[in-house]
Order: C-alpha cells, then sequence, then structure tokens
C-alpha cells in the first residue's frame, strides 16, 4: 500500500511517502508548504498522485491553524483521489521517535499537550509530571527545557531529530484506514471564546 | 468549468461556475447560527466550523451541480483578506483538490470576488462603473475598468456599514446578525424620527464609528419602556443615517468619475432601504450578496492562473496588500 504521510500541528510540518514498510522519502517544511514537499517526494519517487493508496495524517495536538491545514489537506486528498485515511496522534508519532521517552508538544500560554496513561492531555507546562532520568521529547520539551531538566528529567540537543514527529512514524503506525471525514483533530481545548461563555 | 472556494470568514462556500460565467451549482453553508451565541463571529470557531464543512459543501456543490471532478478544469480559491485561519482552511482545500488533479490554481481577492458576482450570466455587466462594496467587513468604492480588477477610490476610515449595522442592533437588542434583524425592525418605524449624523469626511471616505457613538446615547438616555416603544424609530432612523451616507457619497463619486454607472455587491447590499434608494444601480442578485463561491470562481475567469504545481507554497493574506 502507498501511503502519503503528513503531520501539520508542529511548527516542523512533516510528510513521508511509504510503501508498506519501507520508507521511500521524507522531508520536513511548514505547513503552508506541505504539498510542495510531498510533489518533490514524488517526483523522486517517479509516482504521482493518482498513484496514492492511502493518506496518514497527524492529528494532533499541536497548532490548531497547522493542524487543520494538515486534515484539511488529507480529507481533500480523499475525496480527489478516492482513497482512505488514518489519523495518527501527534503525540504518538514523537514517543515512537523517541522509544522510552514521553512526547511534549508545546501547546502556548504556558501550556502543554502531554501523554498521560498513554492519552492526550493539555496541562500547565509547571504541572508536567517530570520522573528523574526519563527522556522528554518534543517542541514542548524544548520549550520547557530547564523546568524538565530542573525536576530530573533528559531533553535531548534542541536541534535533535526526537524533537520532530516525523512523518514515517504516522505512516507505519497507520491503523482503521476509513473516510476522511471520520478522521478527527485532537484539539483538547475549546475555543476561549466558548469558554468565556462557560464562565 | 471552475470549481471555487470560500472560506475567507463565516462562511463555507463551493460552487461550480463555467467559463462563459454560468452557475451550475452554489453551495454556501452559513455559519451565522453558530456565531449567534458569541455576538459576532468568532475566528478559532469558524475555522473549526470550515474544516468540518469544506468535505460535504465540495460534495453537495458536486452533486447539485450534476458533475464529477473530472469536469473541472481550474480551481478558484480566497485568498485573503480575511480571517488567516479560515482562509488557510480553504486555500489548503483548493491546493489538495488542484494538486491530486493537476489543475492549475487561481488565488482570488476576496473583494474581486465580490465585483464579479456582477459579471455572471445572464446580464453580465460590462465595466467601466463605479461598484459601492459594502459588508461586515468592507465599504468601498471602487473604480471598475476592466473586470480584472478595481481601484479603490474611497473606504471606512473606521468601521464598515456592515459594522455600524451589526453594533446598532446590538444596541437595540435586535440578536445578531444584526443587519437583517435591524432591516425588518426599522420597517415599522419613522426614518426621521431621530436624526443621526454621519460625518463627512473629505474626498470619497466613509466614517461610520460617531453614528454609533450617536445612537448609544440616546439608548442609554432613554427609560426602559421607552426605548421598547421607540426601538422601531430607532431602527428605522439609524439605517436611514447610514444608507443615505452610503448613497450620497456613492452618487457624488460617479458623477466625479465622469457620471459612471453604479453597481452594488456585499452583505449589506441586500439591505432593502439601501436597494430601494439605488434603484436604478445594477444590484448585485440577492444571494450572490453575501460571501459565496460563485463570486470567486466568476473572478478568477479574469485573474492570472497559477499552472500545476507552481502554487504549492502559496500563502493567505489577513489584510488587503
Ligand atoms: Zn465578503
Amino acid at each position: 500500500m502507498l501511503i502519503l504521510a503528513l503531520d501539520t500541528a508542529t511548527d516542523v510540518a512533516t510528510v513521508a511517502l511509504a510503501r508498506d514498510d519501507e520508507v521511500l522519502g521524507e522531508r520536513a517544511s511548514r505547513a503552508v508548504r506541505v504539498l510542495e514537499d510531498v510533489e518533490v517526494l514524488m517526483g523522486e519517487a517517479d509516482l504521482r498522485a493518482a498513484d496514492l493508496e492511502g493518506i496518514a495524517v497527524g492529528t494532533g495536538p499541536g497548532s490548531y491553524t497547522g493542524l487543520r491545514m494538515g486534515l484539511i489537506t488529507a480529507r481533500t486528498l480523499a475525496i480527489s483521489l478516492g482513497v482512505p485515511v488514518a489519523g495518527v496522534s501527534t503525540l504518538d508519532a514523537l514517543a515512537a521517535g523517541a522509544p522510552g521517552a514521553t512526547p511534549v508538544v508545546d501547546a502556548k500560554r504556558r501550556e502543554v499537550f502531554t501523554l498521560v496513561e498513554s492519552e492526550p492531555h493539555c496541562l500547565a507546562a509547571a504541572d508536567l509530571e517530570v520522573e528523574p532520568g526519563r527522556a522528554y521529547v518534543g517542541d514542548g520539551a524544548v520549550r520547557y527545557r530547564d523546568l524538565i531538566e530542573e525536576r530530573g528529567g533528559v531533553v535531548p540537543p534542541d536541534d535533535a531529530g526526537e524533537h520532530v514527529p516525523w512523518a514515517r512514524h504516522h505512516a507505519r503506525l497507520a491503523r482503521d484506514f476509513g473516510p476522511g471525514e471520520a478522521t478527527d483533530p485532537i484539539y483538547l481545548r475549546a475555543p476561549d471564546a466558548e469558554r468565556a461563555l462557560r464562565r | 468549468m471552475i470549481l471555487g472556494i470560500e472560506t475567507s470568514c463565516d462562511e463555507t462556500a463551493v460552487a461550480l461556475v463555467t467559463q462563459d460565467g454560468e452557475v451550475r451549482s452554489n453551495v454556501v453553508a452559513s455559519q451565522a447560527e453558530l456565531h449567534a451565541r458569541y455576538g459576532g463571529v468568532v475566528p478559532e470557531v469558524a475555522s473549526r466550523r470550515h474544516l468540518e464543512l469544506v468535505g460535504p459543501v465540495l460534495s453537495e456543490a458536486l452533486e447539485r451541480g450534476k458533475a464529477t471532478l473530472d469536469e473541472v478544469e481550474a480551481v478558484a480559491v480566497t485568498r485573503g483578506p480575511g480571517l488567516i485561519g479560515a482562509l488557510l482552511v480553504g486555500l489548503s482545500a483548493a491546493k489538495a483538490l488542484a494538486w491530486s488533479r493537476r489543475l492549475p490554481l487561481i488565488p482570488v481577492d476576496h473583494l474581486h470576488g465580490h465585483v464579479a458576482s456582477l459579471y455572471l450570466e445572464p446580464g453580465a455587466l460590462e465595466p467601466p462603473f463605479l461598484c459601492l462594496l459594502v459588508s461586515g467587513g468592507h465599504t468601498l468604492l471602487l473604480d471598475v475598468r476592466a473586470r480584472s480588477g478595481y481601484h479603490v477610490v474611497g473606504t471606512t476610515l473606521d468601521d464598515a456599514a456592515g459594522e455600524a449595522f451589526d453594533k446598532g442592533a446590538r444596541l437595540l437588542g435586535l440578536g445578531y446578525p444584526g443587519g437583517a434583524a435591524l432591516d425588518r425592525k426599522a420597517r415599522d418605524g419613522d426614518p426621521d424620527a431621530y436624526s443621526f449624523p454621519v460625518a463627512r469626511v473629505p474626498g470619497f471616505d466613509f466614517s461610520f464609528s460617531g453614528l454609533k457613538t450617536a445612537l448609544l446615547y440616546v439608548v442609554r438616555d432613554l427609560p426602559a419602556d421607552e426605548l421598547e416603544r421607540r426601538r422601531a424609530d430607532l431602527a428605522a432612523s439609524y439605517q436611514h443615517a447610514i444608507v443615505r451616507a452610503l448613497v450620497e457619497r456613492t452618487r457624488a463619486a460617479a458623477m466625479e468619475l465622469g457620471g459612471q454607472p453604479i453597481a452594488v455587491v456585499g452583505g449589506v447590499g441586500a439591505n432593502s432601504e439601501l436597494r430601494a434608494a439605488l434603484a436604478d444601480a445594477t444590484l448585485a442578485p440577492l444571494p450572490l450578496c453575501t460571501d459565496n463561491a460563485v463570486m470567486i470562481a466568476s473572478a478568477a475567469r479574469y485573474a492570472p492562473a497559477i499552472p500545476f504545481p507552481q502554487y504549492l507554497a502559496l500563502d493567505a493574506y489577513a489584510t488587503a496588500a
């Protein structure tokens, strides 16, 4: 199965082209240029959009605007090409790229997205439970390096590849391919206006 | 056939228009109800909804146009101005659609789109004309010499006319969206009951912020039961002031530009008093006044197409350059 995988939920957007378990290529840029990278990969592999058989897409959590760009790209490709989509959480992809580490994505406003007992959560950076000696990866780990290291955690160097949700992992983790519309974003936070109303 | 996508604010829209300007389908999913509880468009709420709606709206546009994607020859999309997060949903969808089918992409300026709502068949308008573009986000006088563009000759220095309607409606407790509610209420009132001053600014520009303040003072000084009794009069007088300002400026500009014919486009173009006051002008069809994708696909007929795959890094813009 020829799979196009993409994740635009963090500042570094990634794309990968994979056939079964073989990664044909992988690139990184920004959410707005994600298809440009895809076009390069397809060209290198001498393939066309019509050859794709499935799309794996990062479902966040992360930047809401970036996340939506990836999801609408996946959903529209699915409609256009008649292929199924599978969602993979950006945190799961990060974790897959750094076995034994805890993924931490910057949620802005002093909050982070992370896995707590394998489930995505949004919590104040200050409330991050750090296990001494354990590794922490992702742009949230980089941002809150001081806090994590103070509590005994380990954060790889800022430019380490482990901090990026590489799309090769989405391609590998993708299960349950289905209609694009059924692949939903993981927001974890209601819009501010919504929260203001509830108050 | 051109497939148009519009997601610049709170309408998710997809349309099919032929190169000749014939509308094959026009699907608009309005989010107005969703935003009513917030009393205005909330960008994050709008963007979330666009993501949910683009796919279904696209499918419906194809179905209603009895067309398949194979018949689409170019994809047109609003690039700006508008809410950046909302625009990026539509732009990303358009790129994916165009890229996957190796089609050209035509980025469209939203304002050009409004003007191009006049270029559809039957009865397409031929430039030159002076176009009043009035909506929630814009109040512009455009000198239109060719279908490929426009030249701004007047704009608002503060609130857009549509904003003035929304704020007035809020002050009068008429709900959201305010334009239509205020228009309805005004029908039962006396437009001369109150005299609301509209600031006269030099040139062909508009200013509506003083008007809103004037209404605020009147409403604040009225006892509650009196306000209830005078609500229709207030609505009628307030609307009359906005419409008078729009009409006077528009007619003066048309005269100045050598007696050009007048056209009206945009959401406020649906206002009944404005339509009556400019009955001699070319008025955009009612269904195409508010944001839609027909106008985007229509404008695309006169905008440069970017060949496959040169558009893949294209970004959206929030404000006009
Ligand atoms: Zn508009």
